[in-house]
């Protein structure tokens, strides 16, 4: 059989189709750029999602598998590193959107400006952002209302100042934030309906969003909710410039002789090498899995990977510890329908505060209690097996619910990305190997947030509350950012303001990795925002 | 199918003391051995079709990767039912199947404790509350009795197309209102907008498509 010939050379390749990789491939092909977009994953439709916990939560239908895609953890350099799921995100076109629940909450204004509202915080890296919360606004405001991002504007009082209101009203009031809304009332705390990447009512020819209990952590059988598959990939292929190839994993970014970015070597599904060359790159593979493809990119020009010659590159790595107070409540509160995420949140926590005793804060939100359908749901005191975790599971499955926080870890020099020495993938590629230890801060942080929900769980009525404290990092949020970090010294950052690599001037990063911190929100709205605008400074700075 | 009639006898036993029956149905009654001995069966049950209609062909790295996790799973049900045996042997002089319930709950009390993994990583293999978006199994690294234990809860509250939660029993127990059926969620139809704040309903009522 004749080798495959070369595929002709493009404007720009995207590694990945995810959140922000969708959306720097609409924003860039709506603006007349020819971009091919090379995905790991398979392209997945609707008609292959469905409604089974099963398949979704417990058995990897949509999550990577771990005997496929390892990944390795310790929490020193001294420490044997051991196999675990560790911030998994699904690989497909999509990526995390695919499956997720979509919170979309606004950074504030101080969130771009940490080093200078907190100050030294010992052990920690914090830094200022290269930009501002005003680079970004006009990027929210496109990303909100080309998903029909369902919210309020205004009933966040703590939110930063925005051109508009949301493109939706709130989707409805699902019984557990109506709890949620009561207690925060009583304690005279501000609270407002959880933004969402859904649709409340009819929306560019788009219908409203089907409210099913299998939505958070579940692919959409329906196409109605708001996610970079339903919206930016269509909206890229619309314009005939997108050339999406699925099931085509790139292992390695290589250079010319003056150290530019010259083409993605990528496997196709056959298993066949390709190699794509490219005016510009731009990594979207989420900040792990970019921060291991530059690693993996090892040139007599960047020995040491690509664009790493500050050994920056998956340092400063931050997670967002998910943990939650749980309440239980004498009346049916149905915490899995609409998948336990149609919700409701609060800032009163999110800006920083002297008098707390740790720096910086974060979003707190109802939910329901694990994923949270009955194989997943549980309680931190029900026992394994027997009598009595049948009654627990029959008296409060419909009666739980959960008031949750995501850490606003604290970037750290030491935790970091880099390869595994001994443990590869399916494909024999090096695994990612995290490590990962938790700033005091951030344990400080996670205790007194818990603190607060509880209350608030009490104050809304709950006749019994858990609290569930994190005393580790364990990876379990999907969230990941700061491997590529952004700033104006070559010197302490990786990418510069317009996240372009100090090191390779046609080398962009999308995902989360250019986040100098995580902040206290859900990383994604705002990932897309800069991608958006990322690749808007592409599209206008290229010659002709 | 993979057990032998001993070992069905065995786990269905084990399974009947981890969701007991008593005014409500339990495991037994839910059919969650014929969930677990079809799944360990081969690679045909891993993943319904989303639409109801049969399960998924597994090919490539996929299949790969399924048919390594069923040998190791399978390996610690055939060494894990011998060792529920061997202590019912030794402690009651019998086989586990053939013992009373308290005896066998002793059996399996003696299992219930973590000896591979830190204690809370077993608790969240089956108990995940603090863990809401995270992939939650851990499969293939828990021991004999939490995985038994996760199974049979899988098998309870799982689709009824994995061959537990017969007639919906396990949902039906907690109050879950459940999809009629996978295709009902897959064409749109399923609706949970009736247990919301604005509409009253009763405990445990169905969803009306």
């Amino acid at each position: 059989m004749a080798p495959k010939r070369k595929p002709d050379r493009v404007d720009a390749c995207i590694i990945g189709a995810g959140a922000s990789g969708a959306a720097a491939a609409k924003v860039l092909t709506e603006a007349g750029v020819q971009v091919v977009v090379l995905e790991r994953g398979p392209w997945r439709t609707r008609e292959t999602f469905g409604g089974d916990e099963l398949a979704n939560v417990n058995r990897y239908n949509l999550w990577p598998d771990p005997l496929l895609n390892p990944r390795t953890v310790r929490s020193s350099a001294d420490e044997e590193p051991r196999v675990e799921l560790f911030c998994p995100v699904p690989q497909m076109v999509g990526g995390g959107t695919v499956h997720w629940q979509g919170w979309l909450p606004r950074f504030t204004e101080n969130d771009f400006r940490p080093r200078t509202v907190i100050g030294d915080l010992p052990g920690a890296t914090l830094a200022d952002w290269p930009i501002g919360y005003t680079d970004l606004e006009p990027y929210y405001d496109k990303v909100e209302w080309a998903f029909g991002v369902s919210g309020a504007a205004g009933a966040n009082a703590f939110e930063s100042p925005r051109s508009r209101g949301y493109p939706c009203p709130p989707m409805p009031m699902s019984r557990y934030a109506q709890k949620f809304h009561a207690g925060c009332a009583a304690l005279g705390y501000n609270s407002f309906p959880t933004p969402q990447a859904a649709l409340s009512q009819p929306y560019n020819g788009r219908p409203p969003t089907v409210i099913s209990a299998f939505a958070q952590q579940h692919g959409d059988p329906t196409g109605t909710r708001s996610s970079a598959l339903n919206v930016f990939v269509p909206d890229a292929v619309a314009t005939g410039r997108c050339d999406l190839r699925p099931d085509s994993y790139v292992r390695e970014i290589t250079v010319d002789e003056r150290g530019r970015a010259r083409s993605a070597v990528y496997a196709d599904g056959d298993g066949d090498l390709i190699e794509q060359e490219a005016d510009v790159f731009i990594l979207a593979c989420g900040a792990v899995e970019t921060a291991r493809l530059m690693l993996l990119s090892r040139s007599a020009r960047f020995p040491n990977g690509l664009a790493n010659g500050n050994d920056l590159v998956g340092r400063n790595v931050t997670w967002h510890e998910y943990s939650a107070a749980v309440g239980l409540f004498n009346d049916s509160i149905y915490a899995w329908a609409g998948g336990g995420y149609v919700s409701a949140s609060s800032f009163q926590f999110y800006e920083h505060d002297d008098n707390r005793g740790f720096a910086s804060g974060g979003h707190v939100a109802c939910a329901g209690v694990g994923i949270p359908l009955p194989i997943n749901w549980g309680l931190p005191d029900r026992p394994l097996w027997g009598a009595e975790a049948k009654r627990m599971d029959r008296e409060y499955f419909n009666h739980s619910m959960a008031v949750a926080m995501v850490v606003h870890d604290m970037p750290q020099h030491d935790n970091r990305v880099d390869l595994d020495e001994k443990v590869t993938d399916a494909w024999g590629l090096p695994a990612a190997r995290i490590t990962v230890q938790p700033h005091p801060n951030d344990i400080a942080m996670g205790r007194w947030l818990i603190d607060r929900n509880a209350e608030i769980l009490e104050a809304a009525g709950a006749h019994k509350v858990y609290r569930v404290y994190i005393d580790r990092i364990t990876g379990n949020c999907s969230h990941q950012h700061g491997t590529t970090r952004m700033g104006n010294d070559p010197e302490t950052s990786v990418v510069d303001r317009s996240c372009r690599a100090h090191e390779v001037d046609n080398l962009f990063v999308v995902d989360g990795a250019p986040f100098p911190t995580a902040t206290g929100a859900n990383p994604t709205l705002t990932i897309m925002a800069n991608a958006w605008r990322v690749a808007d400074h592409i599209a206008k700075g290229r010659p002709g | 199918m993979f057990f032998d009639p001993h070992q069905r006898a065995t786990v269905e036993a084990a399974m009947a003391r981890i969701i007991p029956t008593d005014d409500a149905p339990g495991a037994r009654e839910a059919g969650t051995i014929d969930f677990l001995d079809r799944y360990l069966s081969g690679l045909d049950h891993v993943y319904a079709k989303p639409d109801g209609s049969g399960f998924e062909k597994l090919e490539g790295k996929r299949a790969d990767a399924w048919r390594q996790r069923l040998d190791i799973i399978r390996d610690k049900y055939a060494h894990g039912i011998a060792d529920l045996d061997r202590r019912s042997r030794d402690r009651f002089g019998s086989d586990f199947a053939t013992l009373e319930p308290a005896q066998q709950d002793t059996v399996l009390s003696e299992l219930d404790r973590p000896t591979t993994l830190p204690e809370a990583e077993t608790v969240a293999g089956f108990a995940p509350v603090e863990t809401p978006l995270q992939q939650a199994s851990v499969e293939i690294d828990l021991d004999f009795f939490p995985l038994l234990a996760l199974h049979t809860r899988q098998g309870f509250y799982a689709d009824p197309i994995y061959g537990g939660n017969r007639d919906r029993v396990g949902w039906d127990v907690i109050g879950f209102p459940g999809p009629t059926s996978l295709a009902e969620v897959h064409s749109g139809r399923y609706t949970a907008l009736p247990y919301f704040a604005e509409q009253e309903v009763g405990h445990g009522a169905q969803a009306e498509a």
